[in-house]
């Protein structure tokens, strides 16, 4: 199989930080969108991932940078052949992923056996082809992916690339 | 945070319509709850229609605050419907299971035939 290298790497198509104050994620909603709109990600994938950008900034900002406004969120937008990958960086290092471990019932909820809240992560999950989350010492970090087309096999493999 | 979301009521022979306007965020839960609690009373309409047509931006917190009133509602023996949401929060109904428990409609009149 032969493959241009040049084309593979990750290009960076705007990296910017937003302060830790609430509504901010709408900023970075619309800074993403702008820097991924000539991607080629039809219009349902490109609501999807301004929804999982909403959510995981917000995450940031309340559980990671606990709403502390002169700390930063960092946010990167990369795209390869086949995807298009964004990142979100807080300060808030490693922690249980975020108190939203259980999984959302909607039956239970309206039963009162469930908090009203706790749709973040499972929005998240499901608005994107791929998430992961890292931490290196205070930086915590969520990657967006979705693709952007080809076959799922090749597009998986420049997901992960990014 | 100040609230750009907006809420009116319209009233019709057993409906109430909230007719909601701007973001549905952690901003909203006053607004919305206040016109909610405003179509209680002892003659209150059986059915509620959220009317999304003019909702730019809706969080997880917003989903949130529509299972509140949702729950609310079934606790009064009151039925919920949405009008309006764009394809993409038609999705997140469907993900989120809210679609079980909502009808969803096009656009308001149409939810408001369906009574008629």
């Amino acid at each position: 199989m032969t493959s241009n290298r040049a084309e593979e790497t990750p290009q960076l198509l705007a990296a910017f930080t937003v302060a830790s104050e609430p509504g901010n994620e709408r900023v970075a909603l619309r800074e993403v969108a702008a820097a991924a709109a000539d991607c080629g990600l039809t219009k349902d994938q490109m609501e999807r991932l301004k929804t999982a950008v909403a959510e995981a900034t917000m995450n940031a900002i309340e559980h990671g940078n606990e709403n502390r406004a002169e700390i930063p969120v960092d946010i990167a937008v990369m795209r390869t052949l086949d995807a298009v990958a964004v990142t979100i960086t807080d300060r808030g290092g490693d922690r249980a992923d975020h108190v939203e471990r259980e999984i959302p019932d909607i039956e239970l909820k309206l039963r009162g056996e469930q908090r009203p809240r706790g749709w973040g992560l499972f929005l998240l999950q499901n608005m994107v082809d791929g998430m992961e989350v890292s931490t290196h010492g205070a930086l915590h970090t969520v990657r967006l992916t979705m693709r952007t087309g080809g076959d799922d096999e090749e597009g998986a493999r420049h997901a992960e690339q990014l | 945070m100040p609230s750009s979301c907006e809420v009116d009521v319209r009233r019709l022979p057993g409906t109430v319509v909230l007719v909601i306007r701007g973001e549905i965020d952690s901003s909203a839960s006053q607004p919305l709850q206040l016109a909610y609690a405003g179509t209680l009373g002892p003659d209150m309409a059986t059915r509620v229609v959220l009317d999304f047509t003019a909702v730019d931006y809706m969080n997880s917190t917003g989903i949130a605050l529509i299972v509140g009133i949702l729950a609310q509602a079934r606790a009064e023996h009151r039925t919920v419907a949405a009008s309006g949401l764009s394809e993409h929060y038609r999705q997140i109904f469907e993900i989120t299971r809210l679609s079980d428990f909502i009808e969803m409609f096009a656009d308001v009149d149409e939810a408001i035939a369906i009574t008629s």
